[in-house]
């Protein structure tokens, strides 16, 4: 019995001690999927924003993003751009965050491919935009690159994945 | 018999009235409980991994399936088959937790093309016994590869460029729509 005791508190130690060392060294996909739910909640807006919330908002958003990002969309609302540079993407974030009454976004799917030198990473998504005031969300296929700098995974590259062609 | 009684009811609270406890807790607390148990694990296999509860938004699929409707997507349907031409399908984004509710027109291999509205598949138009509405779309041909479905909507009245539809790899049909 005493045997059986002891097996039980060293599993439960062993367990202990995996779920420890996930908290304090996360795999880059824990901390990408965090990093990316973090996005969507910082890109999210409610009706009755201040301007100082939104520009705060709008900066911490292109955080996110490395000094340029790749751009390879077919969102007719962001225009005909190949790169943005963080000032561009707070501008853009500005005037997305003025023109809609509140937005609340969710990336409900993340799949994440991290490369072999854990330096890169891509991110397939989806995208689901719930506008306030429109009747049915908006939902897209997104693809993100992101890298490794400073320590953060930021996104170097954004394009829409089309899902029926 | 009368002992398992007797012990189901010795574990019973003594503060509800008898016939109160045997339609709340059952005769025997103890059974209940794994039925109980049980039946949380078969919802959350079956929903989680077999019928997958899906909410339908927007009126592509008009008049098949209303805006806010609910179905399920069936992920055994083409275990042991292949989609079929007339299915309604879930084909899944980036994941299974946002899906388009589409119905198959065109199997792989196949030419489809829209002529004033109607379907034709490799020259010859498709009967649609489901298409209630009257449709103008024109759509230049279109040569499936031999992992590839042409999906579309029910709801034909709105413009083309307004409905979402195409082509889709095996791979990202989820299952079949149960109801």
């Amino acid at each position: 019995m005493k045997i059986i005791i002891r097996i039980v508190l060293l599993a439960a130690l062993a367990a202990l001690g995996v779920w420890l060392w996930t908290v304090l060294f996360p795999s880059p996909e824990k901390v990408i999927r965090k990093r990316l739910t973090e996005l969507a909640r910082t890109v999210s807006s409610s009706a009755n924003e201040s301007d100082l919330a939104r520009l705060a908002s709008a900066r911490s958003g292109a955080g996110f993003f490395a000094a340029t990002v790749e751009l390879n969309v077919d969102i007719p609302e962001l225009g005909q751009h190949n790169s943005l540079d963080r000032e561009e993407l707070t501008q853009l974030a500005l005037m997305a965050r003025s023109r809609t009454g509140g937005v609340r976004v969710k990336f409900p799917d993340i799949n994440i491919t991290v490369a072999p030198d854990k330096q890169s990473a891509a991110a397939d998504l989806t995208v689901e935009a719930n506008i306030s005031g429109e009747h049915n969300s908006v939902v897209r296929e997104m693809k993100f690159t992101l890298r490794k700098t400073d320590g953060q995974w930021l996104i170097t590259r954004i394009e829409t994945v089309s899902t029926l062609k | 018999m009368l002992a398992r009684n007797q012990a189901g009811q010795s574990n019973q609270p003594s503060w509800l009235p008898r016939w109160l406890q045997i339609v709340l807790i059952g005769r025997n607390p103890k059974v209940t409980l794994v039925r109980l148990a049980v039946l949380i694990v078969t919802c959350i296999i079956v929903f989680r991994f077999i019928l997958l509860p899906a909410r339908i938004e927007g009126i592509s699929m008009l008049p098949t399936y209303q805006d806010r409707s609910v179905n399920f997507v069936n992920r055994l349907a083409y275990r042991w088959h292949e989609p079929r031409r007339g299915d309604v399908v879930g084909i899944r984004l980036a994941g299974p937790h946002v899906m388009y509710m589409k119905r198959i027109i065109g199997l792989p291999g196949e030419t489809i093309a829209f002529v004033d509205g109607r379907v034709l598949i490799n020259g010859e138009v498709l009967d649609e016994p489901y298409e209630k509405t009257p449709c103008d779309w024109n759509c230049p041909s279109v040569q499936l590869g031999p992992d590839e479905y042409f999906v579309v909507g029910d709801n034909r009245t709105m413009s083309s460029e307004e409905h979402v539809f195409g082509k889709a790899t095996r791979d990202r049909i989820v299952g079949k729509a149960l109801l």
